[in-house]
């Protein structure tokens, strides 16, 4: 249970729990959740005010059912199981009475209409034609399809994680935690603070784009950080027209766009390959030009929240709409609303195969120091395996 | 000055351009940057074995606000195709098409092409006044002769196409083997604007050949010269075996021939004109396939770089 202790000399206030999650992400409040009901003791350590503030909340919302990933049968195959079981454990935040399109672009598509049929059909997903011409300017596409697939809702999905949370007294969420290192110290990980120490034998890293930031304050930097590479993209909340509303539309596969309704929210969310992506750094550590306009509230070391930043980039709003005017026909109309800003991280190996698997990195033992990196939502069941090693 | 809020796209062709490509991108997006809010420029680099993509990177590195993107093609396929394929890739409301990268008129002339435009034309060109190769001459001349379309083509240096014009040329044709010819066709107002050129133009030897290659193609897919032609011959040859025919009757009736010449004679003549029949009907199957087969495959392209935005 949690124990109080003062810091060897220091004066700090030093609390001792059975776990340390980095991040209230879903990932971090997932773990936090099914730990703390096995009645363990969690702390869970947030940079920002509030849960669900970064990745969690800012993307496309999607609960992946495969069809992303036409050139990774073993993404696409996990991703339809997992569907299920996360509509049954989370159904009260996920949309679901909205059409859901796939289509594939004539041009420039690394997927043609045929083989993303015999795709579907391989991975078992649902997948029927529709004239892409209800849609579609003529010749665009060559093929659309309606699908199984859903949006959640992550405000509602972070009220329900919260409430949840409330209810275990040993479970506690500290938010603006500025973690300074990492060390090992006896049976324990040790967490410094600004101001504090917590301590656990077990500690999570699911910082997302913040893996490697986290893994560098760890005994000096010490392990091996993940190959990945970091975007720094825009999702555009978007009005739209009563042809719409009940409609997600996502052209793939190569430089196209997706508009989608974005969880219950009754917006549509606008992203595009090209230009959801706004600059990309390839170093270890996140490295941004504009993190030096942004007086302080970001760097290599500790990103902020884009989504507050002061130096955030210009919307690509023009780009995102004229890529999808061009395909869409005119009464798909839909207008912009905001902005969202989010760091993404991307696994250097995955380009090829456009694969999104879950990495899981036991860094130590006794004391375990765990990180997870994942792009999608419904994988997070990926964690149980390592939680539950545990037991 | 107002700034246009309609989003244009600017589409280069480069093949092996490596001393003009980057002078080009600076009269390009000097350009649309002065009278347009947002733009993009797609540099189509048709398998360039030069500095050619490295210099558009270069250029792009110097001006962080220049949205330029270059899509590499897999290898040599031409201007057609890979004008294209950058065409399917730009997303602008009006697309400008720049076929050579030189820039041998007046910069606010590209300006002057899209107001044109404005005034209800989804097609306008702009050609240099007095300036035509004799081979380039002689195409236009025959093109425009047997084409059969109410606009007559000329060597144009770039062009601006409504976002209507081009998806109209979709849903026309899948591929498209010579543009100018397409968009003549497409019955939608074109016009084109003179110029006097500033300088002279390199040419590209390898594109030289293969424009060659190109005019004969379009000839024959585009006019009806081929067909006129064959079939004024088969005509011609069924009329001589008319009057081959003629003449053994003739022959028959007031001489003499050899026994069996006569019957030898309108046999070989009915068979040649039944031959010659057959033939037409043929040659018009011919010009009917060529249209199906023109919904088969198109480009290869490589990798698109996007450099900024």
């Amino acid at each position: 249970m949690i124990e109080k202790v003062k810091n060897r000399g220091k004066g700090l206030l030093c609390v001792k729990t059975d776990k340390i999650v980095i991040g209230a992400g879903l990932y971090g409040l997932y773990a936090a959740l099914l730990c703390g009901r096995r009645g363990e003791s969690v702390t869970v350590l947030e940079y920002d005010d509030a849960p669900f503030k970064r990745a969690t909340y800012i993307n496309q919302a999607r609960v992946h059912m495969g069809y992303h990933y036409p050139r990774s049968y073993s993404t696409a195959i996990k991703s339809a199981g997992y569907f299920r079981r996360f509509n049954e454990d989370y159904g009260f935040c996920v949309h679901t009475k909205f059409d859901q399109v796939y289509a594939t672009s004539a041009a420039f598509s690394w997927t043609n209409a045929e083989q993303f049929r015999r795709f579907c059909r391989a991975a078992d997903i649902r997948c029927d034609d529709v004239a892409p011409s209800k849609y579609f300017q003529s010749g665009m596409c060559d093929g659309a399809f309606l699908t199984e697939e859903y949006t959640y809702d992550a405000q509602i999905l972070k009220a329900y994680f919260l409430e949840k949370i409330a209810e275990l007294p040993h479970v506690r969420i500290v938010y603006g935690a500025r973690i300074e290192r990492l060390y090992r110290d006896g049976g324990d990980w040790c967490v410094r603070l600004a101001d504090g120490e917590m301590r656990a034998p077990f500690v999570l890293n699911a910082t997302y784009a913040s893996s490697n930031q986290v893994l560098n304050k760890a005994e000096d930097g010490g392990f091996e950080p993940f190959g990945i590479k970091y975007e720094l993209c825009e999702i555009i909340l978007c009005d739209v027209s009563e042809s719409l509303k009940d409609t997600g539309i996502t052209v793939m596969d190569g430089p196209f766009f997706s508009i989608m309704p974005f969880g219950k929210t009754g917006l549509h969310s606008l992203t595009s390959v090209t230009f959801t992506p706004h600059v990309t750094s390839y170093d270890t550590l996140p490295t941004f030009e504009c993190q030096k306009r942004s007086e302080g509230f970001c760097s290599a070391a500790a990103l902020g929240n884009c989504n507050d930043c002061p130096a955030k980039p210009e919307s690509a709003w023009p780009y995102m709409s004229n890529l999808a005017r061009k395909y869409l026909k005119e009464e798909y109309g839909f207008s912009y609303r905001g902005s969202l800003f989010s760091m993404k991280p991307i696994l250097k190996a995955s380009e090829i195969d456009d694969s999104r698997p879950t990495v899981i990195r036991v860094h130590t033992q006794s004391p375990t120091l765990v990180s997870v990196l994942s792009g999608k939502i419904n994988t997070v069941y990926d964690l149980d395996n390592i939680l539950r090693g545990e037991e | 000055m107002e700034k246009e809020s309609n989003f244009v796209s600017a589409v280069l062709y480069l093949h092996n351009a490596e001393e003009t490509a980057r002078g080009f991108l600076e009269c390009v997006c000097g350009v649309l940057a002065r009278h347009f809010l947002k733009y993009e420029v797609v540099c189509v680099n048709d398998a360039s074995d030069d500095r050619t993509a490295a210099e558009v990177r270069e250029f792009a590195a110097e001006h962080p606000g220049a949205p330029v993107t270059i899509l590499h093609m897999s290898y040599f396929q031409g201007r057609e195709l890979a004008m294209n394929a950058g065409m399917d890739l730009a997303i602008g409301d009006f697309v400008f098409e720049f076929d050579v990268p030189e820039c041998d008129f007046d910069p606010e002339l590209i300006f002057g092409v899209y107001q044109r435009a404005l005034e209800g034309y989804d097609i306008v060109g702009a050609h240099a006044e007095g300036r035509t190769r004799a081979s380039s001459g002689l195409f236009y001349a025959v093109y425009n002769r047997f084409s059969g379309s109410p606009y007559k083509l000329t060597t144009e240096s770039f062009r601006v196409l409504s976002r209507r014009a081009i998806n109209r040329v979709h849903s026309m044709t899948k591929t498209i083997p010579f543009r100018k010819a397409v968009y003549a066709n497409c019955g939608l107002k074109l016009d084109s604007l003179p110029y006097r050129p500033t300088r002279e133009c390199a040419k590209d030897r390898q594109d030289n050949a293969f424009r060659r290659g190109l005019a004969v193609d379009s000839l024959m897919l585009f006019t009806d010269i081929a067909y006129k032609f064959a079939f004024g011959m088969t005509l011609l040859m069924i009329l001589a075996t008319v009057f081959v025919a003629v003449y053994a009757i003739a022959v028959f009736l007031t001489g003499a021939p050899v026994e069996g010449w006569t019957t030898t004679m309108l046999f070989l003549a009915f068979c040649f004109f039944g031959v010659f029949a057959v033939l037409t009907i043929v040659l018009k199957y011919m010009t009917l396939l060529i249209d199906l087969t023109f919904k088969k495959a198109k480009y290869t392209f490589e990798s698109i770089e996007k450099l900024s935005r």
